[in-house]
């Protein structure tokens, strides 16, 4: 079975390598992204006047911002996409009677290019950084830390984009969901702000929600903040996100077989 | 001198493409191989079509059927050589080119997803410049020829297959064309749908004099429509001659089928230049005796098949 | 054999058509409609409050304050909506060339380019102008702006200038498809881009400073136009040609589009 599972993952790492340039293409600008980010940011603290705002120096805010736009990269999916194409196309019944159930066939098969990206985008970014930021980023346990609970995020956010491309079989208008899963996501995972950026209230809220696991809980921990900077903070943080991680296969799996239901007995 | 519909001579096509390499090392050493090398896909094409003519266009796949259809409608360029159609040359005018032909290329429609049909045929009105009266007479025509009321409101997005296909044709009949090129119209469709889309583009063909180009892999709508074909097969004519040439070309060839003694029918294809029928029988009869015998012409199915396997 | 003229007039009439045809279908799929409409409407309030968290811990950027960053904001949120209504088709663009539907546009007697953009119309832009309007007037009245009919032509001008820039931009990101697989990326990223455009370009170094004046224009799409406007003091003096600059721009991306439409064709994938 893990065989067969793997097969998946290297076709998938073959298949991104097939689109040449634009591997070339992603890399490059991921880089010129990352020193836009940079220009911002540096010119807003030098703005603000002070090192520090709220607990975040501009290092510390560099560090989290470049490497969860590098998370970002690393992540993305386009499960929803596939699936309302899959779905037009009809393709979906093909999709259906494959002997892998649906979910694990396209979560091994994006498990290719995950593996593809981590080394592309987030290593080098990794690297760059650690580099520029001479010791900032504690280096240490949290390594390993980080490594588990960026594996975790993955299986988080693929069940929420599961989730939401299960919505596609209701609807045509992937585009409205996709873009109201994207917009939820960035902003509340912390991935466009830091949430340490957050008004109070506000941020309570977000802290209790699944979108923090995939971008903040991570880097937090990286970054050995909030707490994270001793094993029980970070098996707090981990037992968050591994909390939501069941709960959402849970959910998506149980809307994914009652969705499924629905359609075949529909004949849709 | 009547104007030909389309004349090529000696008609070249290359394509430049990449070497890919086997397994994931060849992946990663394609990202920087500039590793090209040069396909033929159509070598020395000449063919003249008439106006008016039902053109059988055939080949297995890959034998660059689609890029000399490319050509003809101007969408591709020729190596080299020289093409007319309705006397331009297609690919120096591709405007007027594509006023004088109408094209349904395989499944993909080329009409507005979710527009009614009736929307879709006044917007190509538009978009072909189609005075009013030729427009109205020209549906006219369409409904002697099928029933249109059960699609003209319909979204072709909610359309069936075949009715998917019945208006891509129509609509690539709507501007009159002189020339209509059709790719596999009858794929995946029903045996009574077939003989619909037959019989609506026989209908177009003898109503509007116009040339109908036909790839298809389907020997039914050749048989139904076609009087000259033309084969070919790795970038090469190898056949282009009336359909009932085609067959006493092949005419020495028949089918014998012999039941068994144990109730199996045995199939033999013979040329009668170079075996003799009564011979074979004789032998089968004294190895195990025969119990029924059938005798039948070649189709044009196995007379193709015949010739992709390079039987010529 | 015909002498069929297809002129501007023609093209305005014939996309004119499609477009009554294409809302009319629309409307037919309320739901469709709505959550599109919601979900615009929830990224141009996400965008908002990001825009606050960062004001409310910081005062200013750059030496821009908050109304005059909203002017800016405002100005890149109108000025690309006509990207977003007329030429959204062009992130369809690398499906329909990988698949090789998009043979189907060449065989039209129409110009490709339009023929291929006119059969999207995306209405959610609109929910953008109506959200970049209201911000333009509420930071115009604040930062204390004269009205006048010529501040308001200006206005337009560098409105449909910056749109033009914006077009140019995505139009060669989605040319792309047509050389290189996994295009998506450098569409992907421009869109990222642009979210820049709503930054003082100021705050970035020479080379960039070049890169975004002259090779990526998305100084375009916002800041220099508004500078020309707010502080023309400090504007650069080619601000005064950029229409010129955003009509030459969208040419060569209309042609380099052509080009890989040929290109298309040649390899006949």
């Amino acid at each position: 079975m893990l065989k067969r599972l793997f097969a998946l993952t290297k076709a998938g790492i073959q298949e991104s390598l097939y689109f040449r340039l634009g591997t070339f293409v992603t890399l490059f600008a991921n880089l010129i992204y990352l020193v836009l980010v940079y220009f911002l940011w540096k010119s807003i603290y030098a703005s603000a006047g002070t090192d520090i705002v709220n607990g975040m120096s501009f290092t510390d805010t560099m560090i989290y911002l470049i490497l969860a736009t590098a998370l970002f990269n690393f992540l993305e999916m386009y499960v929803v996409w596939d699936m309302s194409r899959s779905i037009q196309s009809g393709k979906i019944i093909l999709d259906l009677l494959k002997p892998m159930k649906f979910k694990t066939y396209t979560f091994w098969s994006y498990s290719g290019s995950h593996v593809i990206m981590f080394f592309l985008t987030f290593i080098p970014t990794f690297i760059v950084v650690m580099i520029v930021t001479k010791g900032a980023i504690p280096m240490g346990i949290n390594l390993l830390y980080f490594v588990i609970s960026v594996i975790l995020a993955l299986v988080v956010n693929f069940h929420i984009e599961m989730l939401v491309a299960t919505l596609c079989l209701y609807t045509e208008s992937t585009w409205g969901i996709n873009i109201v899963k994207e917009t939820i996501v960035l902003l509340l995972s912390g991935a466009s702000i830091p949430l340490a950026f957050f008004p109070e209230a506000f941020r309570k809220v977000v802290s209790v929600l699944p979108f923090r696991a995939v971008y903040d809980v991570p880097l937090t921990i990286l970054l050995r903040k909030e707490g994270a900077d001793n094993l029980s903070g970070v098996l707090t943080f981990c037992g968050f996100q591994a909390a939501w991680a069941l709960a959402l296969i849970l959910a998506s799996t149980l809307f994914w077989n009652f969705s499924v239901k629905k359609i075949t007995v529909n004949g849709g | 001198m009547e104007q030909k519909a389309i004349v090529m001579k000696d008609i070249c096509k290359d394509f430049k493409v990449l070497n890919r390499h086997e397994g994931l090392k060849g992946s990663i050493r394609d990202l920087f191989s500039r590793d090209f090398r040069t396909v033929s896909a159509v070598k020395n094409v000449s063919l003249t079509i008439e106006k008016g003519e039902i053109i059988g266009y055939l080949g297995p796949n890959g034998a660059g059927k689609s890029t000399t259809i490319k050509m003809m409608t101007g969408v591709l360029e020729p190596t080299s050589g020289e093409i007319t159609v309705n006397g331009n040359v297609p690919y120096k005018d591709r405007t007027k080119n594509s006023e004088n032909i109408g094209v349904v290329f395989g499944q993909r429609s080329q009409l507005w997803w979710s527009l009614p049909l009736i929307e879709s045929f006044n917007l190509l009105r538009d978009i072909y410049m189609v005075e009013k009266k030729d427009y109205e007479d020209m549906l006219d025509l369409y409904r002697s020829l099928v029933d249109l009321e059960p699609i003209i409101n319909k979204p072709v997005r909610q359309m069936s297959l075949g009715q998917r296909t019945l208006s891509d044709i129509l609509a690539a009949f709507l501007h009159n064309p002189d020339i209509v090129f059709l790719d596999e119209p009858t794929i995946g469709l029903d045996v009574s749908m077939k003989a619909k889309i037959r019989d609506l583009i026989k209908g177009l063909n003898e109503n509007k004099n116009t040339t109908v180009i036909l790839t298809t892999h389907d020997m039914g709508d050749v048989d139904a429509l076609c009087k000259r074909i033309i084969i070919i097969d790795k970038g090469q004519k190898i056949y282009d001659n009336d359909i009932d040439h085609l067959k006493s070309y092949f005419g020495s060839y028949r089918t014998l089928s012999l039941r068994l003694s144990d109730d199996t029918w045995e199939e033999h294809l013979i040329d009668e230049s170079k075996e003799d029928i009564m011979q074979i029988i004789n032998e089968k009869q004294q190895k195990g005796g025969i119990k029924d015998i059938r005798l039948q012409e070649i189709s044009t199915e196995e007379v193709i098949k015949k010739i992709y396997e390079g039987g010529v | 054999m015909s002498d069929k003229k297809r002129d501007i007039g023609f093209y305005l009439s014939i996309y004119r058509k499609i477009l009554i045809q294409d809302l009319k279908s629309k409307m037919s799929y309320r739901a469709d409609f709505i959550i599109s409409t919601f979900g615009m409407i929830l990224t141009n309030l996400s965008g908002f409050i990001t825009f606050m968290i960062l004001f409310r811990n910081f005062p200013s950027i750059n030496g821009w304050d908050y109304h005059h960053m909203l002017f800016l904001y405002g100005f890149a949120l109108v000025s690309l909506t006509p990207v977003q209504c007329f030429f959204d088709n062009n992130w369809n663009l690398r499906f329909h060339v990988r698949t090789g539907d998009f043979i189907k546009y060449c065989f039209r007697p129409i110009n490709v380019f339009f023929y291929f953009m006119s059969e999207v119309f995306d209405i959610k832009g609109l929910g953008q102008l109506a959200f970049g309007i209201g911000t333009l007037i509420y930071a115009w009245s604040h930062i204390g702006l004269e009205v006048t009919f010529g501040s308001i032509c200006l206005m337009m001008l560098y409105l449909v200038t910056a749109s033009l820039f914006m077009i140019a931009i995505m139009n060669f990101a989605a040319a792309t498809a047509f050389w290189m697989e996994g295009s998506g990326n450098v569409m992907v990223i421009m869109f990222r881009f642009k979210d820049y455009a709503r930054y003082p370009a100021s705050i970035f170094n020479k080379i960039f400073r070049v890169i975004f004046t002259f090779i990526i224009p998305i100084a375009f799409v916002a800041y220099y136009p508004s500078l020309a406007i707010l502080d023309p003091s400090e504007a650069p003096v080619m601000i005064g040609i950029a229409p010129i600059f955003g009509i030459l721009f969208f040419f060569l991306s209309y042609k380099f589009w052509m080009r890989g439409v040929r290109r298309y064709d040649f390899t006949g994938s």
